[in-house]
């Protein structure tokens, strides 16, 4: 064997949101080992110390431009923890309506703009289905891609009707929320959610939503797809084809844990149902490799940061415990991203859609885990999907909001205490733990999505997710690894730029040669 | 030919791109196809292979291939003790790639109000800082000095994030060789010579002092829930947001976000105040004028207004 066998390669990787580098060794075309970097660190929890009680709600939505809503919402729940708040209908209803919003803009902006690109990657010219990907997924021309870009900013209308504008309103408030919305408001929610599920309809599922309710399992799938012309044509059933062609279902298994802390909260005598007993739309839960879905307790979440860009501390720590203390140095070879690792029960979990889809029961999701296990194919398949869970609910809910009822009860100084609020973001389980005293922030810390799915290893040098999902993708050519594009954005990253590569050298004794993915 | 154009993003969250994607009449896909805008690498959109990404930073930082717009979104973060390491690009500051690009762009905009000022990353302990300003003082990472190939300084389009419309009539106006007139703090008076309060549906609340004290209550934000529409100058109530309405329309104060010192250091959701008068009066007003014409406006108050009937 040539000397060169194994190889290690830096890999910078646009089209996710936020920073991440992702260092690869491979041998014989196969990844063998995967690192995956955090680069930036921006000191958020630490600069909420010591601010007002309520500046959470300003500033941790811009933690993240494209779920500011998520935190918003997370960081409104912790305090009214805190305050023993009793929401107003009202209240949840307008809550859950703007987050639905940002989902589906989140799942459609990743899906077509982001995920759907790499489908007319030059690796795929000679493809039969090239030309089409090109005619739909193309930057800023494509088909499918005006189409999305002009209907995600429909749909979050709805946000800046019931909250004033989006990205980065502030409207959620503990006892509620401060905006007022008159019946006319109301009624224009219904008509954008009525013209956009037309238009998902038509564009995105080829199919009316009832038809797509009715594919239970993964017979009943290929049956959908074989059924017409039109369930092919629609961006969901490009993308099954696609997924086939280049084999999506044979990368990224990972670990097989899933974790979703749940979201969408039933208001009290609310027509819409969960598929479960839980009191939420979708339900929270742990899912072990193979195992039935269990209750997700936040007690058991720890963070380490054995291979973090933080001091030291052993083993793990409860975020309500967290210290987030940056350390970095030029010598420094065991640590590498700015990523804590959150581990539940001491074990690592993937998030986002899938994981959702799965705790909350839902049976074609389960039917695929259970023949084939995780892959990019299935977690871009929950994504695309995700909106036809949320629009009926979306359009009973706004249907039950009672204009002349109150939409906040009153909470004028937040207490001393601990809260925390747990939801599932776009991307997954997003977390804040809170303290509060004497009206001002004494502790906070954020555990995101990506922090989930993008960690780094633990105390006991267990891989993330991701990482351990990149092990054993082929890669065809190492100046234009798609299959990690693939794998990675399949998590739906939320860390803008790079996976750099770096070719032939040793992490040790090359420098690096940045490539963008 | 076509102006290029090359998208930065550091030390942010991207929700300046986020805003963009929400732009209206025209969008971006429009902005771009109709204004003939040449997007040579945006980080969310962009499908350029990795090889050929990296022969055009080569070219764009190598002067092989003139930049025309360089756009930078987030905060140029210096730190730890001015580093740089605390956002790496392949194992380099970030801020070694900003300074290369700059040195060789025709005109740069400041995407968003950390790339203008630094913004909520320079609340943060990382070294942040704006492009030529830290907060409001002028400087910030390339000098109060600096001038951009074309002789222009950043084009500082403030906000958190930047309005749409700000963003691509800007863009508009750059691609097709127009020169906006710039304020003092180097952003354009089109867009930020008004204030947030000019349109605000509740205007006439502040006219007569109804002022809420608790959320939900329809009135004026300014005296107690820590508005800054009079003080924050932008468009938000000229252009709306996502065609729909904006925060002090919906009951939500405006937090300032277009100013050089957002995030300020007082509480959100308070108006800093003197025996129940704001410290911080209206953009230029003068304190005691202002303070008789309070006093008579609030006498004057009609009852309707007192009793939210318009309900705005």
């Amino acid at each position: 064997m040539s000397e060169n066998r194994k190889k290690t390669i830096d890999v910078a990787l646009n089209r996710v949101e936020g920073d991440l580098e992702l260092r690869i060794e491979h041998e014989d075309g196969v990844v063998t080992n995967a690192w995956s970097k955090g680069i930036m660190y921006r000191g958020f929890e630490n600069m909420l110390k010591g601010r007002g009680a309520l500046d959470g709600l300003v500033l941790t939505p811009r933690v993240c431009g494209i779920c500011g809503t998520a935190h918003l919402l997370t960081a409104a729940k912790a305090l009214d923890m805190i305050s023993g708040a009793q929401l107003p209908v009202n209240a949840l209803l307008v809550r859950n309506l703007a987050m639905m919003a940002e989902h589906i803009q989140s799942d459609l902006r990743h899906g077509i703009l982001m995920f759907m690109q790499d489908c007319h990657n030059p690796a795929y010219a000679s493809l039969p289905l090239y030309g089409e990907a090109v005619r739909r997924y193309q930057a800023f021309k494509g088909r499918s891609v005006i189409g999305a870009i002009g209907m995600t900013k429909k749909i979050l209308e709805i946000v800046a009707i019931l909250g004033g504008q989006w990205p980065n309103s502030s409207f959620i408030v503990p006892g509620g929320v401060a905006s007022v919305p008159t019946f006319n408001d109301i009624v224009n929610c219904t008509y954008i959610i009525n013209l956009f599920t037309t238009w998902y309809e038509e564009q995105i599922l080829g199919c009316p939503l009832e038809r797509w309710q009715q594919v239970r399992s993964e017979q009943d799938l290929q049956a959908w797809l074989d059924e017409s012309d039109a369930h092919r044509d629609g961006d969901l059933g490009f993308f099954i084809r696609f997924a086939r062609l280049v084999g999506l279902d044979r990368l990224g298994r990972g670990h097989g844990n899933f974790v979703s802390f749940g979201q969408l909260e039933l208001p009290q005598g609310s027509a819409v149902r969960g598929r479960t007993a839980d009191p939420l739309l979708l339900a929270a839960g742990f899912i072990g490799q193979g195992q039935a879905p269990a209750g997700c307790d936040q007690e058991l979440v720890t963070e380490h940061v054995a291979y973090s860009h933080f001091v030291d501390y052993p083993g793990g720590l409860h975020p309500s415990e967290g210290l987030t203390q940056p350390y970095v140095s030029p010598y420094e070879i065991i640590k590498y991203s700015f990523c804590k690792a959150p581990r539940y029960n001491g074990r690592p979990a993937e998030t986002g859609p899938l994981a959702q889809m799965l705790t909350s029961g839902h049976p074609l999701f389960a039917d695929m885990i259970a023949a084939g296990g995780p892959n990019a194919y299935v977690r871009e398949l929950a994504r695309l999907t995700r909106p036809a869970e949320l629009l009926p609910a979306m359009k009973t809910w706004a249907g039950e909001i009672d204009p002349e009822a109150p939409f906040y009860h009153s909470v004028r100084e937040i207490p001393d205490g601990h809260g925390y609020g747990l939801i599932d973001a776009s991307r997954g389980a997003l977390g804040h733990w809170v303290e509060i005293s004497r009206q001002k922030i004494a502790h906070y810390q954020i555990i995101t999505p990506t922090a989930w799915n993008g960690s780094p290893r633990d105390h006991d040098g267990v891989r993330g997710p991701w990482e351990e999902a990149l092990i054993g993708t082929p890669i065809a050519d190492p100046d234009n690894p798609v299959e990690i594009g693939h794998v990675i954005r399949s998590f739906d990253a939320c860390q803008v730029c790079s996976v750099h590569l770096l070719t032939n050298n040793a992490p040790a004794t090359g420098r690096s040669r940045c490539v963008r993915v | 030919m076509n102006p290029n154009l090359y998208w930065l993003q550091c030390g942010g969250c991207s929700g300046d791109t986020m805003s963009m994607l929400s732009a209206d009449s025209p969008n971006i896909a429009e902005a771009t196809n109709t204004v003939g805008l040449d997007v040579l690498f945006h980080p969310s959109f962009s499908a350029l292979t990795p090889a050929r990404h990296l022969r055009l930073l080569d070219d764009l930082t190598g002067g092989a291939l003139p930049l025309d717009i360089l756009c930078v979104e987030g905060t140029v973060i210096t730190g730890p003790n001015g580093t740089g390491m605390f956002e790496t690009c392949a194992g380099r500051p970030k801020k070694d790639l900003i300074a290369q690009l700059a040195a060789r762009a025709g005109l740069i905009v400041a995407v968003g109000t950390c790339a203008a000022f630094g913004g909520v990353t320079r609340a943060c302990d990382v070294g942040g800082v704006g492009l030529q300003f830290a907060g409001k003082e002028a400087g910030g990472f390339l000098g109060a000095d600096f001038v951009s190939r074309e002789g222009s300084p950043v084009i500082n389009l403030p906000g958190c994030p930047v309005h749409p419309q700000v963003l691509i009539g800007t863009l508009s106006a750059l691609a097709t060789g127009k020169r906006l007139k710039l304020n003092e703090r180097n952003a354009p008076l089109e867009y930020y010579n008004m204030l947030v309060h000019q349109g605000c549906t509740r205007n006439e609340y502040h006219e007569y002092q109804i002022e809420e004290t608790d959320f939900g209550q329809m009135g004026c934000l300014f005296f107690h829930m820590g508005c800054h529409g009079p003080l924050a100058h932008g468009p938000c109530n000229k252009f709306l947001w996502n065609n729909r309405s904006c925060k002090t329309r919906s009951g939500i104060p405006c937090f300032g976000c277009t100013e050089p010192d957002f995030p300020q250091d007082t509480p959100f959701f308070e108006t800093p105040n003197i025996v129940g008068l704001p410290i911080n009066l209206p953009d230029g007003v003068d304190r005691p004028h202002y303070l008789a014409y309070k006093g008579m406006a609030a006498a004057a108050a009609p009852e309707r207004l007192k009793h939210r009937q318009p309900k705005v």
